[in-house]
């Protein structure tokens, strides 16, 4: 068995050189197809990875609050994303930072307010500029990189700001703008800090921080008609291993002082990452399975040409089963034959895929992330398509009547 | 029709008919064949064109299997073998020679003839030195490499007959060989299949050209799907065979002689007696 599998590769290969650009063509179907999902694929892991290796990169020892419980199912979790606009009201309080700052192995406590609202400096800013209300805790949470001045503090004058850098620019003209007032929601703040470039669009606290600008909690409570309202408390232990008593403590804490009920939810390492993982896990979904219809038409293709094929080599057939070829010997050579087009295909389009993606992350953010399940999907999908369009040109190959076979073109 | 006991039959037909087209337009390509051949015969099979002779061949190939009546290979009812089985015995047991020669145009004449061997399931190697050697036998050891297009039709179905008699088979069944063939390319042909009647294989050859006879052992003559005549007689060992080989002299260099003696050797088979006569 494995001789002749061996032999049915040989002519496979015969067969696609001695017809070179037909085959070509064909696979071309098949690597089209292939490059495109390869590309979301390896597009949407490295996407993937972006919010789950800041978790990791913060050392493993953050957790976050967040007012809603949580909920099981996948399809929830997308509408859960928390988005500065979103319009449902906080159920975390200012009694709430101030018990889990209280806990031990407590760290920074760095709650979250951000508000929407014009940000003007020398020109007005985009409508969608967060404004970020938080303690100086921040910058000890998220690592906070300051590349001029400071960050907010506690004992300096409330109406003081810092700004992302990019917002700088936007607003300012210059990375540079230490002393420059900026008025925020009509109050002007003079701005003490330009933070580091964070390149970070995507992140757990679903800020930009880099075109976002921080003022202190107070004054932002003051913005929002003096009432607080918070996205996310997020809370750093000492260490890594006691988050873990962390977490619980937080939990018994707040579940204390919202009386049993569990409108929050706590939240760490990959659970943290989820949301966004499920968002673009939805998009690569959908994205593969626009371009699994290009797919479906290369395999077509091969059927087609896989048909034109048998049709040519009808006698050769005849001769084949004269000699002693049984019908399964005539079914492999012929789905050997189409498994070669779409392995073929397969395997051009995983490395243009590849290369594609490289290509598109030069614009983005992260990079493309190569696994074995990417590798597993390409050629698995290459695999499952010749075998499927090649079934049937086989079987007919097979069914032929080898007298009938052999009198053609005679 | 008389049986012999001592060697047996190796193909016996009962009643066999074989129809095509239904209703009306019914019509029995063969109808009604009783016929029994012993192992070691040269069979010629005549008549004129429709009267089933290559249906006849192709049923006995077990290429063709929508049969009525019975159809004994070897003792075995053809009508209980699975299609696996039919497909393992034309791999085993019989080779197969075309008037068209049939070898496939994209494969070189080495890989012509081991195709038969890659269905026996041997390893490349293995066919290359087989096939190797019947080409060698066949004087066609320098034509390994060639292309079917790149040989003269003679070439080409001694290519044919090399690649039908690789898998060693007991029944050589041959469909017109010297159709396409001038008459000398016809005369080595025929001799190699006389050889290998010699060897006591059995051959079973559909032809039109009733000088051919001369080589066979019993001829049938069919006429609208019956037979006709038949010059049945008990077949003599191969060995105490009174036919002796014709061309023993020419042999060694009918390669040659392939395309020098065509010119001399035109009229060679009407008059073949006389040719060897000048011979010896």
């Amino acid at each position: 068995m494995r001789i002749l599998l061996a032999n049915h590769i040989h002519n496979a290969r015969q067969s696609i050189k001695s017809n070179r650009l037909r085959s070509l063509l064909t696979m071309v179907g098949i690597t089209i197809g292939v490059a495109s999902i390869t590309t979301i694929l390896a597009l949407s892991a490295g996407a993937n990875t972006i919010v789950r290796s800041q978790v990791d990169a913060l050392g493993g020892n953050i957790t976050i609050v967040r007012p809603g419980a949580v909920s099981n199912s996948s399809l929830d979790e997308l509408s859960q994303l928390t988005t500065p606009t979103q319009f449902e009201a906080s159920s975390l309080t200012a009694l709430d930072i101030k018990s889990i700052q209280a806990l031990p192995h407590v760290t920074a406590v760095a709650p979250l307010m951000v508000l929407g609202g014009t940000v003007t400096g020398d020109s007005e800013a985009s409508p969608r500029t967060p404004i970020v209300a938080t303690t100086p805790d921040l910058e000890l949470v998220n690592n906070i990189g300051i590349s001029e001045g400071q960050f907010l503090d506690d004992t300096l004058n409330p109406m003081t700001a810092v700004i992302g850098p990019q917002l700088s620019i936007d607003i300012f003209g210059t990375e540079h703008s230490i002393g420059k007032t900026v008025h925020i929601k009509g109050a002007s703040f003079t701005i003490i800090g330009v933070l580091k470039r964070q390149n970070n669009p995507v992140n757990y606290n679903n800020v930009d921080f880099d075109s976002a600008v921080f003022i202190a909690l107070g004054a932002g409570t003051n913005l929002n008609q003096g009432s607080l309202h918070l996205q996310q408390i997020n809370v750093q232990s000492d260490s890594v291993e006691h988050l873990e008593s962390v977490i619980t403590d937080i939990n018994k804490a707040l579940l204390k002082t919202h009386f049993g009920e569990v409108d929050f939810s706590v939240l760490s390492g990959a659970q943290i990452a989820k949301p966004s993982s499920q968002l673009f896990i939805a998009i690569a979904g959908v994205s593969v399975a626009i371009a699994a219809i290009s797919l479906i038409v290369g395999g077509v293709g091969i059927m087609n040409i896989m048909l034109v094929s048998v049709a040519e080599r009808t006698r050769e057939i005849g001769i084949r089963k004269a000699l002693g070829a049984s019908n399964g010997d005539i079914v492999a050579q012929f789905i050997i034959e189409s498994l070669a087009l779409s392995v073929g295909g397969g395997v051009g389009g995983f490395m243009l895929g590849y290369a594609l993606a490289f290509i598109i992350s030069t614009f983005l953010t992260f990079d493309p992330i190569i696994t074995w399940e990417i590798v597993g999907t390409a050629i698995g999908i290459s695999v499952v398509i010749g075998t499927l369009f090649g079934i049937y040109p086989a079987i007919r190959a097979a069914r032929k009547d080898p007298i009938a076979a052999l009198r053609q073109y005679e | 029709m008389a049986k012999t006991e001592t060697p047996p039959p190796v193909i016996v037909l009962k009643e066999l008919k074989k129809s095509f087209g239904v209703g009306d337009a019914e019509h029995f390509a063969i109808d009604g064949i009783d016929l029994t051949i012993q192992k070691g015969e040269f069979i010629a099979i005549m008549g004129p064109s429709g009267c089933g002779k290559t249906t006849l061949l192709n049923i006995l190939g077990l290429l063709d299997s929508s049969i009525e009546g019975d159809y004994e290979l070897d003792g075995v009812s053809v009508d209980s073998l699975s299609q696996r089985k039919q497909a393992h015995i034309r791999s085993e047991r019989i080779g197969f020679v075309f008037q068209s020669f049939n070898l496939v145009s994209r494969l070189n004449v080495i890989d012509n003839v081991s195709l038969p061997l890659i269905y026996k399931g041997l390893s490349s190697m293995a066919r290359a030195k087989k096939a190797s050697k019947i080409l060698h036998d066949f004087h066609l050891g320098e034509r390994e490499f060639y292309m079917p297009y790149q040989l003269s039709g003679g070439q080409m179905q001694r290519v044919a007959i090399a690649r039908a008699l690789v898998n060693e088979p007991s029944i050589i069944l041959a469909d017109e060989p010297t159709g396409n063939l001038d008459s000398h390319a016809s005369h080595i042909i025929m001799e190699e299949l006389s050889d290998l009647h010699q060897k006591g294989n059995t051959i079973i050859m559909v032809t039109h050209n009733p000088d051919l006879t001369t080589y066979a052992s019993r001829v049938i003559t069919m006429l609208d799907g019956k037979i006709d005549t038949d010059t049945f007689r008990l077949p003599l060992p191969a060995r105490h065979s009174l036919k002796r080989p014709l061309g023993p002299v020419e042999k060694p260099k009918s390669k040659k002689a392939t395309k020098a003696t065509t010119k001399t050797a035109k009229s060679t088979l009407a008059k073949k007696p006389k040719i060897k006569k000048e011979a010896s």
